[in-house]
């Protein structure tokens, strides 16, 4: 059950310097890079670093720290996501955009580089921390963050919905479907997957 | 085939759909052996051949004006059945193209297209459809140009743009699928939209397929069948609507498994666009129940074979299991055990 042997599923590898790039932006979900995302031979000061630090009073200010790594802090992914918006808006070619962080927060960065017009080449992932899912309800559309479990309620239409391994990057989702559909009330046990 | 259209059969509720004894014949039987595996099953999609089906560019049979009807149907209940992403506005009027001008040779008592430079006068007879309008002026349409033509014909239609050296689906009117989800799977990779499919990954069908429609040109368009099992003659089982459908699956008995068991087909073309470079595809789906099946005998002999040895991971994914043995069991008295010939066609001029 663990792998459903579907290939939509993706596949994530420790990030690298891509040497093809003129610039590389490193987005971090969470306040440090997590050892686990790095390939070895890994050089911070290579990059321009951006975290996720969930604390209000900071303004997100880019500061070079004594071992020359530069590191801009935001208040949260939101706040993080309005600002490489901005930034992608006026990127020229050659930049090379990292993300590392749970896989919902791999593919909303990976959305907005779509949406500026960067291709699948220029952006690399690497899965770190949270295994959890964002499910997309196929039946009613709403989407269920955080979902640990093989079966879990939907907050939409609360039909109790199998996680598929099939994967969108366009939702950032996977797909969740009506376990009982066809005998109402035959719902399985879930079981504790994705932690 | 004069065709005399049934524009009162539905596909849902009381499910009217019923098929003539010549639409018994035009229907195109998909398995050419006694076993099914998948394969890379492409031909070129050439006038002629083994079916009925084949004898037209965009088949046109008696059921057109009832799909068109339950299309807007579907579409009024769930508007995103029919997407395409901005950077495909060439392919649109591609396949306005490509649709009229066929429908228009392949069936002039039915359609017809005039054109004075870029006016061109659209005449619909089925559906009491006269459109003029520009080429390539969205505006002069009521809606986008994919969707005006593609709510104008049987089957489902997506739009594949190629780049990076792959093939990227951004575009479609998907109304009458076998259990995929066009609004989940809009703007995947070939491989991602194939994910879930078992089997075919390993024995390497995706990676020839996808080099082989990568390579596919203009104006050597080509086809291949697959198949499914659907309960009542429904064309909307999308995985959205699910909950609606799956409960017929349940509703089989050995009583009414001739009736209500409908052998699913997918003509499926595909077509190389000459403005965009995108590829069409199209997806033509065919329902006839069990009991019409077997009026032919060899597809009756055939069909029970094929579902007495069908690979189990095939069964739970084409989603079989609560009904195949007593789909088997129906047809294993109509199979005398004859060999039968290789081809799909029926041997039959009448029925």
């Amino acid at each position: 059950m663990s792998d459903q042997g579907i290939k939509s599923r993706p596949k994530y590898a420790p990030l690298e310097l891509d040497p093809a790039g003129r610039h590389h932006l490193l987005l971090v979900e969470g306040p440090a890079l997590p050892a686990e995302a790095l390939a070895e031979g890994f050089e911070p000061a290579a990059f321009e670093t951006w975290t996720v630090v969930n604390r209000s009073a900071l303004l997100p200010v880019q500061v070079v720290d004594a071992q020359g790594e530069s590191v801009r802090p935001f208040r949260a992914k939101g706040h993080l996501f309005s600002a490489l918006e901005e930034r992608l808006a006026r990127e020229t070619m050659g930049l090379r955009l990292y993300a590392t962080g749970s896989e919902p927060f791999l593919w909303d960065v990976a959305r907005i580089a779509d949406a500026a017009g960067m291709s699948r080449q220029e952006i690399r992932l690497a899965q770190a921390g949270s295994k959890a899912r964002r499910v997309f309800c196929v039946h009613c559309r709403t989407y269920g963050e955080g979902v640990t479990t093989s079966i879990f309620t939907c907050g939409g239409c609360g039909a109790s919905l199998f996680v598929r391994d099939h994967f969108s990057r366009r939702h950032a989702a996977y797909m969740g479907v009506q376990v009982d559909a066809e005998v109402p009330g035959a719902v399985p046990d879930a079981e504790e997957l994705y932690a | 085939m004069t065709l005399q259209f049934k524009p009162n059969e539905t596909f849902r509720r009381d499910f009217t759909y019923r098929n003539s004894s010549a639409a018994i014949l035009h229907f195109p039987f998909p398995f050419p052996e006694d076993q099914y595996m998948y394969s890379v099953n492409i031909e070129p999609h050439v006038k002629g051949g083994a079916s009925p089906a084949y004898d037209h560019v965009f088949d046109v049979d008696e059921h057109y004006v009832a799909e068109c009807r339950e299309r807007a149907q579907v579409l009024a209940e769930d508007p995103k059945r029919c997407q395409v992403l901005p950077h495909m506005m060439a392919a649109q009027w591609d396949t306005l193209e490509l649709l009229m001008e066929n429908l228009a040779a392949d069936y002039p008592a039915h359609f017809s297209l005039t054109k004075a430079g870029d006016l061109w006068t659209w005449i619909n007879r089925p559906l009491g459809l006269h459109q003029s309008f520009t080429f390539g002026k969205a505006e002069t349409l009521p809606c986008p140009p994919f969707e005006y033509i593609t709510r104008q014909a049987q089957g489902d239609f997506t739009l594949q743009d190629q780049r990076e050296d792959n093939l990227y689906v951004d575009g479609g009117m998907v109304t009458t699928q076998a259990d995929w989800s066009f609004e989940f799977d809009i703007g995947m990779s070939f491989h991602e939209w194939h994910g879930p499919v078992p089997l075919a990954h390993e024995k390497g069908v995706f990676d020839r397929a996808l080099k082989y429609l990568l390579r596919l040109q203009y104006g050597a368009p080509v086809r291949r069948l697959n198949w499914t099992m659907t309960i009542n003659p429904r064309l909307d089982t999308s995985p959205e609507n699910y909950p609606v459908w799956g409960p017929d699956k349940a509703s089989v008995t050995p009583e009414n498994v001739g009736q209500k068991v409908h052998l699913r087909v997918e003509l499926q073309t595909l077509y190389r666009l000459p403005r965009s470079n995108a590829i069409l595809f199209g997806i033509r789906c065919y329902l006839a129940s069990l009991e019409e099946v077997a009026r032919v005998p060899k597809w009756g002999k055939r069909l029970h074979r094929v579902l007495r040895d069908l690979h189990p991971d095939i069964e739970a994914y084409k989603g079989l299991p609560r009904f195949r043995q007593m789909a088997v069991d129906y047809l294993a008295p109509l199979d005398d055990g004859a060999e039968l010939s290789k081809g799909i066609q029926s041997e039959l001029t009448a029925l």
